[in-house]
């Protein structure tokens, strides 16, 4: 049966505000759960917050674990899904990027623009940055052209090029998750309390 | 008292959760696996299996071959001696063994071409036909009867017989016309040179008009 857009069973020129009704939500439950503080958002590099962790991984895990469930029910075709291709040394070079920018700004690219919303001014600075870096990397994108298209490996899931078995991954993949939301609870009562 | 108990069951909330997580996941593992059923459903299958619609008849495809529709994709799917030996023109041998093979896929599996399946009868041609619309293929035609219905009707059609109706002769012109694009020669079509007949040169004196003197004068 599904996907929906791809089957037709909702029309492709739905997609554009069925995209806009989602980021609305998404950026609401971002606000709600205190997403568009800088300081809550970098407690995970401090080890004094880890709500980023637990609802990344989280959100990660339960749709995985549902998908495939969708999937041996016969109501979703994984096959179908669309898997983000790979380029690798474009995606570690831009993780490192974005990771130093997520702990020198303490934002994340969807949470600034969610801080944005509620006027806090390090975000309106950081979405200036953003735009600054995006032009700087247009205007030399001649340079950076062979990294961005380069090193290409397909539209590969991390069970795919691992070669395991899905199912086998998803379930480790689940215990990896509750064991670092264990080991983070540890870490975080290490710390002495720290009012942010 | 009450209260307590509930904070108790409520601190254990997040073991609760991640044990969910986990049992939920197991699951995944444990289920037992079956092979996914590729393709349209077996009740679509069916409706099309019963259904005469693929048929294509030979008069049709002689049509289409002469007026060469670019649209349409012939393959024979006998094997290969067979399709050496004798087959429509242009048309790519799939052999039926092979037909699932990937170098074969992008003829099949496409939705630009009508693609005129066929082999000596329509038996093969209607197995290949089975497995590609079992596979969501589009556009899969059967060619009816096959190469030997091919010869009986285009390439060497009964002549009709004097008490049959008019259609039988003019399904036979075409037949036979058809049979001469694809390379058949009649006998009828070699007449004998007719001797031209030697006419005598008539000899038609055109007698000079005499001028005439003039006469009076002034």
């Amino acid at each position: 049966m599904g996907p929906l857009i791809p089957n037709g069973i909702i029309p492709q020129d739905w997609d554009s505000i069925i995209a806009i009704l989602i980021g609305l939500v998404f950026g609401f439950v971002l606000e709600a759960s205190g997403f568009s503080s800088s300081r809550k958002l970098a407690g995970i590099f401090y080890g004094y917050d880890f709500a980023v962790l637990k609802v990344f991984f989280t959100a990660a895990v339960v749709a995985l674990i549902g998908m495939y469930y969708m999937d041996y029910l016969g109501y979703v075709d994984i096959t179908q899904m669309y898997v983000h291709p790979t380029y690798l040394w474009g995606a570690i070079i831009g993780g490192v990027i974005m990771g130093i920018g997520f702990v020198a700004g303490g934002f994340c690219p969807g949470t600034s623009l969610c801080a944005v919303a509620i006027g806090k001014v390090d975000a309106i600075v950081y979405v200036i940055g953003i735009i600054i870096g995006v032009f700087i990397f247009s205007e030399l994108f001649f340079l950076f052209q062979p990294i961005y298209e380069g090193y290409f490996m397909g539209n590969i899931t991390l069970a795919d090029s691992l070669g395991v078995n899905p199912y086998w991954f998803i379930f480790i993949f689940t215990l990896i998750a509750i064991l670092s939301f264990v080991i983070s609870d540890i870490i975080r009562k290490r710390n002495k309390k720290i009012f942010y | 008292m009450v209260k307590k108990k509930v904070a108790k069951v409520l601190d254990l909330r997040y073991v609760v959760l991640a044990g969910i997580l986990i049992i939920l996941a197991g699951g995944l593992v444990l289920l037992p696996k079956y092979e996914k059923h590729e393709g349209i459903k077996p009740e679509q299958l069916l409706s099309n299996v019963i259904s005469p619609e693929r048929y294509i008849s030979t008069d049709k495809l002689a049509d289409i071959l002469i007026n060469q529709d670019p649209s349409y994709l012939l393959i024979d799917v006998r094997d290969e001696e067979s399709y050496t030996k004798y087959s429509l023109p242009n048309a790519i041998n799939i052999p039926l063994k092979k037909l699932l093979s990937e170098d074969f896929e992008a003829y099949l599996n496409q939705d630009q071409y009508n693609v005129v399946l066929y082999s000596n009868d329509n038996f093969y041609a209607d197995q290949a036909w089975i497995i590609c619309n079992r596979l969501d293929y589009k556009n899969l035609n059967v060619l009816k009867g096959g190469i030997n219905k091919w010869y009986e009707t285009i390439i060497n059609p009964p002549k009709p017989t004097e008490n049959m109706p008019a259609e039988a002769f003019e399904l036979y012109t075409f037949r036979k016309a058809a049979s001469m694009y694809f390379g058949v020669a009649y006998p009828e079509q070699f007449k004998a040179p007719v001797a031209k007949k030697v006419v005598p040169k008539k000899v038609i004196t055109v007698k000079k008009k005499k001028k005439a003197p003039a006469e009076g004068g002034c």
